[in-house]
């Protein structure tokens, strides 16, 4: 059963979890420390920060012969710093999904090691910056030495609008064995006139298909809203800033 | 009324580089026109144009559609009045599902929204005739598509939002025999059913002789320099173009091809 972790007393979660856990962090507070040590199951995370204020969030996690995947969504306008150390060895597959709208200073660093052999990452970042937006992303996949037939993969895509402050999204790879394999993709600007031609051309005012890319943005899929306790109330979230991101 | 397309003394920059230069056209509902001419004369150009890519700048002439001046509607209400470009290059849309994309089209173009039974039935049956892979509905828009795919899905673009005038930018190329067939008869039956006229663009005479055009017209340096029936699309794909040149002394624009230098090797097979 899908279970939240709300209004959460305190700075820190050390999470203790059942193998297969579904769980929900919904954030409220400013300074927010979360540890995990994960073995032997199937974990399924999102990460939710719900809180109108500057957001400090320190993540540490290990990963043994697992499946994880966490999912990370920040749509708020408030200040965000957030650094995560996730450690995946033998057996194991990562996956993270986040969404951040950039509409304030967001500074995200994510360390993801690769420490032992058969250990597979995999990040896809979707981002949406508005014009006041001064956002940070760094993504720093290592392979260690030692880490055979491991995978790392990473993809970011950034929409900005006219004149951001900053959007700046790093991919990083640090390899130190032969025998892996790793990527990282990332595209990052203004809505690209060709494929606004392409939507007008179906029908689709400007404002329908800044919309439509909006939410691919934003908004998660249909398996996620029925994955997390929290779904749909993500999803009312994510409709109201599409909404507003379009009158503006 | 009979849905008419008027293009009338057309000209067309592209940049500074004039491409249209005073052309002329009508068609009607029912009608199928073979757009017929060399790479680089302006064929891609009007029916670019009509649709109203901001890359092209008309700088004389006029386009109406049923006596409404196209030139000065937005691209998405050119739409929704009844046109359809299929493009010789569609684009990939990441993060967008077909199905949505399908259904905010055929949703901004009437009044009360299509329920969702029916347009799951409509793009299955679509799929299927088109022999499209059945995942194709959760599919980003084009993503990773081949060449192929993507000119069905253009087709099928066309079948859900059922224009009354369709413009098909070489859409055979990239398609096997097999595929023009199917394709060539899914717009058979949608003419068929909706009575829309067809501009299509081609190179090929096997297509044309798969829809069956009224019309055939030949753009040669931005204009129709000669126009017929089926029996000229024929006739081109037997003989070229040169017989028209002579006839009518004039010459092609010759189609600007990026130069290919090379810059030589940094490894060099040593074996003797």
């Amino acid at each position: 059963m899908p279970r939240i972790f709300d209004n959460i007393n305190g700075n820190s979660l050390d999470l203790s979890l059942d193998k297969s856990d579904v769980i929900t962090i919904v954030i409220t507070n400013s300074n927010f420390n979360i540890h995990y040590e994960l073995s032997d199951g199937d974990y399924k995370f999102l990460i939710f920060n719900n809180s109108d204020s500057e957001l400090s969030l320190n993540e540490e996690g290990t990963i043994r012969n697992s499946n994880v995947e966490i999912n990370y969504f920040d749509l708020n306008d408030a200040k965000l710093i957030h650094k995560n150390n996730i450690e995946v060895y033998y057996g194991s597959n990562l996956t993270i999904n986040s969404t951040y709208l950039g509409t304030n200073t967001k500074n995200i660093e994510f360390n993801l090691f690769n420490k032992e052999r058969d250990s597979a990452i995999s990040i896809s970042n979707n981002v949406v910056c508005l014009n006041d937006a001064d956002f940070s992303l760094t993504v720093s996949g290592k392979i260690e030495k030692g880490s055979k037939r491991s995978k790392c993969f990473q993809k970011s895509r950034c929409l900005t609008f006219e004149n951001p402050k900053k959007a700046k999204i790093l991919p990083v790879l640090l390899i130190d064995e032969n025998d892996v394999e790793a990527s990282h993709s990332l595209s990052s600007g203004t809505i690209d006139e060709n494929v606004l031609f392409y939507m007008n051309s179906r029908g689709l005012s400007k404002n329908d298909a800044l919309k439509l890319l909006l939410v691919s943005y934003l908004m998660p899929n249909e398996e996620f809203y029925s994955a997390f306790e929290d779904g749909l109330k993500i999803k009312k979230i994510a409709d109201r800033k599409v909404e507003k991101i379009c009158m503006m | 009324m009979a849905n008419v397309l008027e293009i009338k003394d057309l000209h067309v920059n592209a940049g500074d580089k004039e491409i249209l230069k005073g052309l002329n056209m009508i068609v009607k509902e029912g009608e199928i026109h073979a757009i017929m001419g060399p790479n680089g004369n302006g064929k891609s150009t009007l029916l670019q144009t009509i649709m109203g890519n901001p890359a092209y700048t008309v700088t004389s002439g006029s386009i109406t559609f049923n006596g409404e001046d196209v030139l000065a509607m937005p691209v998405d209400v050119r739409s929704k009045k009844g046109l359809f470009l299929a493009l010789q290059y569609p684009q990939e849309i990441s993060g967008v599902t077909n199905s949505d994309f399908l259904r905010a089209a055929i949703n901004a173009r009437n009044e009360k929204p299509l329920s969702l039974f029916k347009f799951i039935k409509e793009i299955d049956k679509g799929i299927k005739e088109l022999k499209m892979k059945e995942d194709l509905a959760h599919r980003f828009v084009n993503d990773g598509f081949s060449g192929g795919e993507k000119k069905r899905n253009e087709i099928l673009q066309m079948m859900m939002l059922k224009p009354y005038i369709a413009m098909l930018d070489e859409i055979d190329s990239g398609l096997d025999v097999d595929a023009i067939k199917l394709v060539s008869d899914a717009i058979i039956k949608l003419k068929e059913e909706t009575n829309m006229g067809l501009m299509v663009v081609s190179h090929y005479e096997r297509f044309f002789t798969s829809i069956k055009p009224t019309h055939a017209h030949v753009i040669v340096d931005g204009k129709v320099v000669v126009e017929g029936d089926s029996e000229l699309v024929l006739k081109i794909d037997q003989d070229g173009y040169d017989w028209l040149y002579e006839e009518l002394k004039i010459e092609p624009v010759k189609e600007n091809k990026p130069m290919v230098y090379s810059l030589g090797t940094c490894a060099r097979n040593k074996r003797a």
